[in-house]
């Protein structure tokens, strides 16, 4: 008889009570996770301690591929050159405009026609590798929360909008692709203007989907997607698909647009993450802790406000006439 | 005195058992560092930059050890370790919270089901409960992402499970050394 034996009592719950609490508690979890985000600081607790293995891990390899690239790269990156010196020349002019453009953006800010949201500033990051899981799209970037990267902000690359980061590390970040399923990006069509909602597929091929037009919406094979920028999140005009299947099926109200993503997510080594200026942010709603009362006061005020503000109004068209 | 022919059955101890899964009870348990050693080597393995086809296709080594010691250590490794090492897994991978923990603990929960079971039976022969073991709660996995709208990944995920029963003798033979090598210094229970 030793102490090793097994045990002739079972102690605590049984096997399947522990299943069905496990179960439960990790349901709860899951729940937790995918409709309230509201375990981001474990992720980033666990993450920050697996990351530098992580990390270590790919040291071997880099070192392997390296080695073998040293010798065969030569003709990749002759080519890769040449195709960069073609991009800086197609670019060239386009660049160009865009400086005279930014040269007049302060007066149409000063007349307060454009509103700038984006402060232009971005953080270059370098793409780590790929997330591990079979079933989503995300990629890994060395810039995280000591960078100043938050999750919400948009990444981009030299050819379009690659995705936006969902969970943020300590020194790394995960971007969610905009090829993912429920991935959303207020979009334009650059040949007609039309404002649409554009929905990563999940889809193995990679697409976007456009669900939200109506059939008899004018939209081809091989239009131009872009961002429109209205979300706030997005700076407008960037790349984000090609349109290349149109399906009008008078059975369905919205007509079935598939749309191929322009940004090769798979193939960038390094991405843009696009910081937000914190003062060009939108107020917040300024709501009161004394609920009703305020309200009432509010309410009051409004109204007392209403006369002097129909005179103001009155007051500025008066001058603007007198202007002319 | 008894009268002839009433037997008084007394509790004499029964005659030495020797199955397989008796004699595991006569063996030392395993130490908790190597619990512990192999746990970490098998994240590490977990945990390289694994892509492209590999990335279905390669055994999930955590939950093979968890179930290796499941079967053999129940009392030191249980469905609590599961859980705790499927949401570390979950970070890695960048899965939904959660995600890992269940699959694990549903397998570990099989294996402490068979795993009198499967002690009675030689290597290979547990191999295949290994696959069914896998199998059943790899596809609660699959099940759980299907049921969020996200796409079948693929039937690589099979050869998962094949090269995981291949790998189970592999983790049979180096997690037994240590016992072996206690027997033959005659330090035995």
């Amino acid at each position: 008889m030793s102490a090793f034996q097994e045990p002739f009592f079972t102690r605590g719950p049984s096997p399947l009570a522990r299943l069905t609490f496990f179960t439960l508690v990790a349901i709860a979890i899951m729940i937790a996770d995918h409709r309230f985000q509201a375990l981001s600081f474990a992720r980033m607790g666990i993450g920050a301690v697996l990351n530098p293995v992580e990390q270590a891990l790919m040291v071997p390899g880099q070192i392997f591929s390296r080695g073998a690239a040293y010798f065969s790269d030569q003709d990749r990156l002759l080519a890769e050159n040449r195709e960069l010196n073609q991009k800086v020349l197609a670019l060239a002019a386009e660049g160009q405009q865009g400086r005279l453009i930014l040269a007049e953006k302060p007066y149409l800010d000063v007349l307060g026609l454009a509103q700038q949201r984006f402060s232009g500033t971005g953080l270059i990051a370098e793409v780590i590798r790929d997330a591990r899981s079979p079933y989503t799209r995300k990629i890994i970037i060395n810039k995280g929360m000591t960078q100043g990267v938050t999750a919400g902000l948009a990444v981009i690359a030299g050819d379009g909008v690659v995705g936006q980061v969902t969970a943020v590390g300590v020194m790394s970040s995960e971007v969610t692709l905009s090829t993912e399923k429920d991935q959303t990006l207020p979009v334009l069509i650059v040949r007609n203007g039309l404002r649409a909602i554009a929905i990563g597929s999940g889809r193995g091929d990679g697409t976007i989907d456009v669900p939200s037009l109506p059939l008899g919406s004018d939209v081809q094979i091989g239009d131009q997607i872009v961002t429109s920028g209205i979300d706030g999140t997005y700076p407008p005009g960037l790349g984000v698909a090609v349109v290349s299947q149109v399906e009008k099926n008078p059975a369905f109200s919205f007509a079935k647009i598939v749309a191929q993503p322009v940004a090769a997510a798979a193939h960038h080594r390094f991405v843009k993450v696009m910081l937000k200026d914190p003062a060009q942010t939108y107020p917040k709603p300024d709501v009161g802790t004394d609920d009703k009362k305020t309200a009432r006061d509010a309410q009051a005020n409004t109204q007392a406000n209403g006369q002097t503000a129909a005179q103001n109004a009155n007051a500025a068209r008066r001058d603007r006439r007198a202007n002319q | 005195m008894l009268p002839e022919g009433i037997v008084v059955q007394t509790s004499k101890p029964a005659a030495m058992d020797l199955s397989p899964a008796s004699r595991d009870a006569m063996r030392l348990p395993a130490p908790l560092s190597l619990v512990i050693i192999t746990i970490i080597v098998s994240l590490l393995l977990n945990l390289l930059p694994w892509g492209g086809a590999a990335l279905l296709s390669h055994p999930d080594f955590i939950l093979l050890i968890l179930l290796y010691w499941a079967v053999h250590e129940p009392r030191i490794v249980g469905q609590g370790w599961g859980f705790a090492l499927g949401l570390i897994m979950d970070v890695a991978d960048s899965a939904l919270l959660g995600q890992h923990a269940m699959v694990y603990v549903v397998a570990i929960f099989l294996a402490q089901l068979l795993r009198l079971r499967m002690l009675q039976l030689n290597v290979l022969e547990q191999a295949l409960h290994i696959i069914a073991i896998l199998f059943v709660s790899q596809g609660i996995g699959v099940l759980l992402n299907l049921s969020m709208g996200r796409a079948f990944p693929g039937y690589g995920m099979l050869i998962s499970l094949m090269l995981g029963a291949l790998l189970w003798p592999i983790i049979n033979l180096i997690a037994t050394i240590p016992r072996l090598r206690r027997r033959s210094t005659g330090v035995v229970s």
